[in-house]
């Protein structure tokens, strides 16, 4: 409904527009037409000749387009070549008078526009299963869509600067990502990218401005109640007003989510390794323990990323100096505070010599990275974290060499992506931190387990559901009456005493999530998997879970008949 | 071992290698080429077909698809036959044989077809 608007627009546009060049060419036509008809022709046998109204047409199409056969069918007579003198100059001008007005209205923007908003709701009516919609291509916005493309996820991107969605059209997707130039705190423009549709699996809201992320999480809750929202928002007041929408509504603080990695990495660095190994950060592996030392620290920037921090480190009984040009806030727990800019002098003051690590947090690249070199200088031991505000300066943040990188567009751009791609990734962190006996055992098992499967490869997440479009083969079996357990699915179809190269996370099941499943669970109808494996074994799995003949000798160990001779056969001769 | 794919791969490859033994020869010289040959390859691409029957995989449709191809030139080169020799009485002319070996290089084209999609397809699923 809403593209056939669109349409219609487009179509009532191109009419008016062209109403009077349309008429005035008609008019011409009709007038020199009549003209050429009723003018006589030379005399041939003693009989005038005239044009008929076909040769007229043919006559006047080819004079008006300036193309001039030459006088045809015969030789004119003089009147008629007075007459032809007339209609050429009047029609040719007439022509361009009409062409003149096509060319004006394609080069006008809003007629433009209309024609590229009609173009974007016709690709997203086009895509045929579920979708998303990503509002904010920025340095988030570019991460995630990138990664949601990878793992076969159809986006469709609203943003307001031409020059990104431009950047967005050029780039090399697996599948076509229709993009948008457009304000998407406006309905319509929601409505365009199909928001209403039931298809419409969850709207992620990380434009650069709190703000209009909070509109259209606000406006998309109203036009959809049921789709997921996924929100940016580093204002704990815009917070509270989101979780208060209703529905599926998730949101997404960076530095809260730095705050707790920082937590992980001070108390449990194994699954600080864990973690940054499943997200993919540049060169973590899963002994790339880091710990931060405990000690004194300085925080350069006491902004959102400081705040956050500071409350992690001193929850662990670490003293803490700010450095900031803005005077204190009293409520917080600070040892040091001193107002300034970071400059050797104010570095001291705060206690350089004996500080163990620096967090360089402000909201400028250029600060923090003058920050990190004049550290540097006075303590050369220190441990460093540095916060990358621009994806531009990855180049002099590597060399700068800092012990943790915090990079906000990044660290929201994957935790969108896990919520998306992985939603039991969540309840298996929570299993795994949860502080009981025996968790840590579990966890260092985990990790021989996942280096021994799968080492130095890639780690793909992958989240399976049994239904019977994403796994028929097992809703199949299920449906005789086979039992079908997750060892049978795991062992590798090329040879089903190998195990795949993966490991099992969670299965959600019937609203309950169990952590690491045994290998003899039995899969049932709408059960959710989470697991971590290669590449390959990703796509193993995936067609055994969809070959009834692959699963069955996967299940038995049995070849199944594939043809009716053999099944026949097998019926006829096996069982006697 | 499959043993469904024995008698699976047994029958196609045999058809492949028969229709190519038909094939051969100078294209219009009936002495060339037997009609007993002909006879075999028609039977066996039918025992073929019949064996992919039933199979509800993708490749089992498309194994299917070519092997119907197979079928259809070949039983159209044996009509040829038929109604040069026995309904119009001229015997395999050149010209009549000429078209009896294009409709069974067309069958032979199919019967690769086939053969490549199996060995791929064991392939694949042996990594």
């Amino acid at each position: 409904m809403n593209s056939s608007q669109d349409i219609s627009r487009v179509t009532f546009i191109v009419m008016r527009e062209m109403r009077a060049p349309l008429m005035a060419i008609l008019i011409v036509y009709a007038l020199a037409i009549l003209g050429m008809v009723f003018i006589p022709g030379p005399e041939l046998n003693g009989e005038v000749q005239y044009l008929s109204i076909f040769h007229a047409f043919y006559f006047m199409t080819y004079t008006a387009t300036t193309t001039g056969f030459g006088e045809i069918p015969f030789v004119f007579s003089d009147a008629q070549r007075l007459w032809a003198i007339v209609c050429l100059y009047v029609s040719v001008v007439t022509w361009f008078y009409a062409l003149g007005s096509i060319v004006r209205l394609f080069q006008n923007r809003y007629f433009l526009r209309a024609v590229e908003e009609w173009r974007f709701a016709k690709n997203v009516n086009r895509i045929a299963g579920p979708f998303y919609i990503v509002c904010g291509f920025g340095d988030t916005g570019s991460v995630l869509v990138r990664g949601m493309n990878e793992a076969g996820l159809r986006v469709i991107v609203i943003d307001q600067s031409e020059d990104r969605i431009q950047a967005l059209k050029l780039r090399n997707y697996k599948t076509a990502v229709p993009g948008l130039c457009a304000n998407a705190s406006i309905p319509r423009y929601l409505l365009e990218a199909g928001v209403r549709s039931e298809r419409c699996q969850a709207v992620v809201c990380i434009t650069n401005n709190e703000e209009a992320n909070l509109k259209i999480s606000a406006i998309v809750r109203l036009l959809n109640p049921q789709t997921r929202i996924i929100t940016m928002s580093k204002v704990d007041d815009f917070e509270e007003t989101l979780s208060t929408l209703g529905g599926e509504v998730h949101i997404v603080d960076p530095f809260k989510t730095f705050a707790r990695v920082l937590n992980a990495s001070i108390n449990n660095t194994a699954f600080y390794a864990l973690n940054n190994w499943l997200v993919g950060d540049k060169g973590a592996t899963l002994d790339s323990y880091i710990q931060p030392p405990l000690g004194g620290w300085i925080i350069c920037g006491y902004g959102r990323m400081g705040l956050e921090a500071n409350r992690v480190l001193t929850k662990n009984g670490i003293k803490t100096a700010v450095i900031d040009p803005h005077s204190r806030r009293k409520e917080e727990e600070i040892d040091t505070y001193v107002i300034g800019h970071v400059n050797a002098k104010t570095l001291s003051r705060a206690g350089i010599h004996e500080a163990v690590g620096l967090l360089a947090a402000d909201a400028d690249d250029g600060h923090n990275l003058g920050t990190l070199l004049n550290a540097r200088c006075l303590n050369k031991n220190l441990f460093t974290i540095v916060r990358q505000n621009s994806h531009e300066n990855e180049v002099a943040f590597s060399e700068a060499n800092a012990d943790m990188i915090m990079q906000p567009t990044l660290v929201t751009a994957r935790k969108i992506l896990l919520l998306l791609i992985a939603p039991l990734l969540k309840p298996f962190f929570r299993y795994l931190l949860a502080k009981k006996a025996g968790r840590e055992e579990i966890l260092k098992n985990l990790l021989v387990l996942l280096r021994e499967k799968i080492g130095n490869q890639k780690p793909c997440l992958v989240t399976i559901d049994f239904n019977s479009e994403k796994s028929s083969a097992v809703i199949q079996a299920l449906d005789e009456g086979e039992e079908v357990l997750l060892g049978h699915i795991i062992s590798d179809p090329r040879n089903r005493d190998v195990e795949l190269d993966l490991v099992p996370f969670v299965i959600k099941s019937c609203g309950k999530e169990i952590v690491l499943p045994a290998k003899d669970y039995k899969i049932l109808e709408g059960d959710q998997l989470l697991f971590c494996g290669t590449s390959t074994s990703k796509y193993l799995l995936k067609s055994s879970i969809n070959s009834e003949y692959t699963l069955y000798y996967l299940r038995t160990g049995q070849y199944k008949p594939m043809g009716y001779f053999m099944q026949w056969y097998e019926r006829r001769f096996s069982k006697a | 071992m499959n043993f469904e794919k024995v008698i699976f791969g047994f029958f196609i490859v045999l058809s492949l290698t028969l229709n190519v033994g038909f094939f051969l020869g100078e294209y219009d010289n009936a002495a060339h080429h037997s009609v007993f040959e002909l006879f075999a390859v028609v039977v066996v691409n039918l025992i073929a077909t019949g064996l992919k029957l039933g199979d509800r995989s993708q490749i089992g449709a498309i194994l299917l698809a070519t092997s119907l191809v197979a079928d259809f030139e070949l039983i159209a080169a044996a009509l040829r036959w038929t109604f040069a020799v026995h309904i119009a009485g001229t015997g395999v002319t050149p010209d009549v044989m000429a078209s009896i070996i294009a409709l069974a290089g067309g069958a032979l084209v199919a019967n690769i077809i086939s053969v490549v999609i199996l060995v791929s397809e064991t392939l694949m699923s042996r990594l």
